[in-house]
């Protein structure tokens, strides 16, 4: 088998709103198969990077997804490409029953039968518009309308925003149990990392324009470690050269890129570091 | 070509108004001839083709000038309405082009509006003349009901939405460049830059250039489609104390030849497709309001 080029490759991609940078000459490349999870705190350029990736918005530098040029060939990228915005973007005016015939009509991937066994599931009935829909049973709709297209690439893009937890943990748990599978790759944005970090096989961190870390979770496990010392032991653990540290509970947590971790051990009691500790971490590194 | 099907589709779901509004007027206009006070049964009646005429003409116009309003609204509307539900976002996400989604609200507010129009008002008018004779029967009989008056009427309807389309497709393809641009208040900016060139023209160049383009676009319609309206193509009818002027014949009064002949229809094409070209540009770049 040939090797596979990756489904979304970025080279050098920038874009400036006037004099604010968004994208810093970014890159980065997604595998098939992934799930890949865009972080960054408000403003850090991950949507925006979610737009060029759709085709929403033009760019600099070189972007290709699924060997197609994102911008200029965004109806035919649509076909195997689908995405969530966020809950919010179901005009208030549609029907269930018309947004099903629509997307039937105009998505030659897409299975109407599967749409209507995932709603089936639910409450929701053809003749409702979406108006009189909660936000729960719309981000139901619109991941029903979504999980009935045989795309290659799923994007959503804080797909969870403003639901509860009962709809958040349904919206994931129907993402991995009845969607995933091998052909599949999905790259989800969110700025809560706790939520999505058991689901994720992929994480980029980026802030303010610049990716800072751009790793698998396998990866990160060898790569990274912390150590919690004692306050005598300070001294000596920061001659370990730690990237991070805060205190905590009356101890100092000090965070490692490719430690020695025998030394750490006999400094403190080692910890590895969650997806959401890293986060913290690199991008407090970054502010400092 | 089934894309474009869907995508008008869409466009009636959402605006219901396209065939409420016609078919609020169509339901009046029937029940003012069904309980209304038949005043005609009293007129004498010298001429009761020239009334037929007045009445077909009269309901026609009814729905015309709505129509003209509604699409107007509909154009400058349509785009931004997407942007500002940020719905934009979820029509993106399907395989349809931006060029096919603006085509397909041109078409609509273009050809599909007038259209339903058209159909409203033929169904309201057949009902109308139908009900009139039969409350009237004794004294009008099948009178009022004038076949080739009628089918004269189509043709001109339809004469009408197609060279109306074509006329006006400057103003269309400007109302959905500020539809596809403006992040609020899109009335005010369809008003704002046409009427800013003419002022800003006459103060510092003395000149009223832009105004005279406007104007001949905008009243130059008439004159360009129809014929002249010397005294041959009219007839006036004296009934009672009033006068009707209806056309002596539709077809005297069709000018298509001259209409697709004249430079002004050309030069209106061109610029229209312009603007339509901008206000593909701008549904491209722009999905925020």
């Amino acid at each position: 088998m040939s090797p596979m080029p990756p489904l979304i490759e970025a080279h050098d991609l920038s874009k400036n709103y006037g004099k604010h940078v968004a994208l810093d000459h970014v890159n980065f490349a997604v595998e098939t198969g992934r799930i890949v999870g865009l972080i960054g705190p408000n403003g850090a350029g991950k949507t925006t990077a979610l737009r060029a990736i759709l085709g929403l918005t033009p760019y600099e530098g070189r972007l290709r997804v699924l060997d197609r040029e994102p911008f200029s060939d965004r109806a035919a990228l649509m076909r195997d490409a689908c995405f969530i915005a966020d809950v919010a973007v179901l005009p208030a005016w549609l029907r269930v029953d018309q947004a099903i015939d629509f997307v039937a009509g105009v998505h030659p991937r897409f299975r109407r039968d599967r749409a209507q066994a995932f709603l089936s599931k639910t409450q929701i009935t053809g003749k409702r518009r979406m108006r009189e829909l909660s936000k729960g049973m719309k981000t139901q709709v619109h991941l029903a309308l979504t999980m009935a297209i045989d795309a290659k690439l799923l994007v959503l893009d804080e797909p969870t925003l403003g639901l509860d937890i009962l709809a958040r943990r349904s919206f994931f748990d129907a993402l991995v149990n009845d969607y995933m599978d091998e052909t599949r790759t999905i790259l989800i944005t969110t700025h809560q990392v706790e939520e999505v970090e058991n689901l994720l096989t992929d994480v980029i961190f980026i802030d303010r324009g610049r990716i800072v870390l751009d790793s698998s979770l396998e990866d990160i496990a060898t790569r990274y470690a912390a150590v919690a010392v004692a306050d005598d032991k300070v001294a000596a653990a920061r001659a370990e050269r730690p990237f991070f540290e805060r205190r905590t509970l009356g101890k100092t947590v000090l965070y490692f890129e490719r430690p020695d971790v025998q030394q750490l051990a006999n400094l403190g009691e080692l910890l590895t570091p969650s997806v959401s500790d890293l986060f913290v971490a690199k991008l407090s590194e970054g502010a400092a | 070509m089934n894309d474009y099907a869907w995508l008008v589709r869409r466009e009636f779901w959402e605006n219901r108004a396209i065939w409420i509004v016609p078919a609020a007027i169509g339901v009046a206009l029937t029940l003012a001839a069904l309980f209304g006070n038949v005043q005609i049964a009293a007129l004498s009646l010298p001429d009761s083709r020239a009334l037929s005429g007045a009445v077909l003409f009269g309901f026609g116009v009814t729905f015309f000038v709505v129509m003209n309003i509604y699409a107007t609204w509909y154009l400058l509307d349509c785009l931004y309405a997407d942007r500002k539900d940020r719905s934009v976002l979820f029509w993106k996400s399907l395989p349809l082009s931006d060029t096919a989604t603006v085509l397909a609200k041109l078409f609509t507010g273009l050809i599909a509006i007038p259209l339903v129009y058209f159909i409203a008002a033929d169904i309201a008018t057949l009902l109308m003349a139908f009900i009139v004779s039969v409350r009237a029967h004794s004294i009008l009989g099948g009178r009022l009901w004038q076949p080739d008056l009628w089918l004269q009427l189509q043709v001109l309807w339809l004469y009408l939405i197609v060279t109306m389309a074509i006329w006006y497709l400057p103003f269309a393809g400007y109302l959905l460049v500020v539809s596809a641009w403006a992040r609020r208040a899109v009335t005010l900016w369809s008003i704002v830059p046409p009427l800013a060139a003419y002022l800003l023209e006459r103060w510092f160049f003395g000149t009223h250039w832009v105004g005279t383009v406007l104007q001949d676009r905008a009243f130059g319609y008439l004159p360009h489609a129809l014929r002249d309206n010397s005294n041959s193509a009219w007839v006036t009818t004296v009934v009672g104390d009033d006068s009707i002027t209806t056309p002596a014949s539709i077809w005297r009064l069709l000018d298509p030849l001259g209409f697709l002949s004249s430079p002004a229809t050309w030069i209106g094409i061109m610029v229209g497709i312009a603007l339509i070209v901008a206000a593909i540009q701008l549904r491209l770049r722009r999905t925020e309001i």
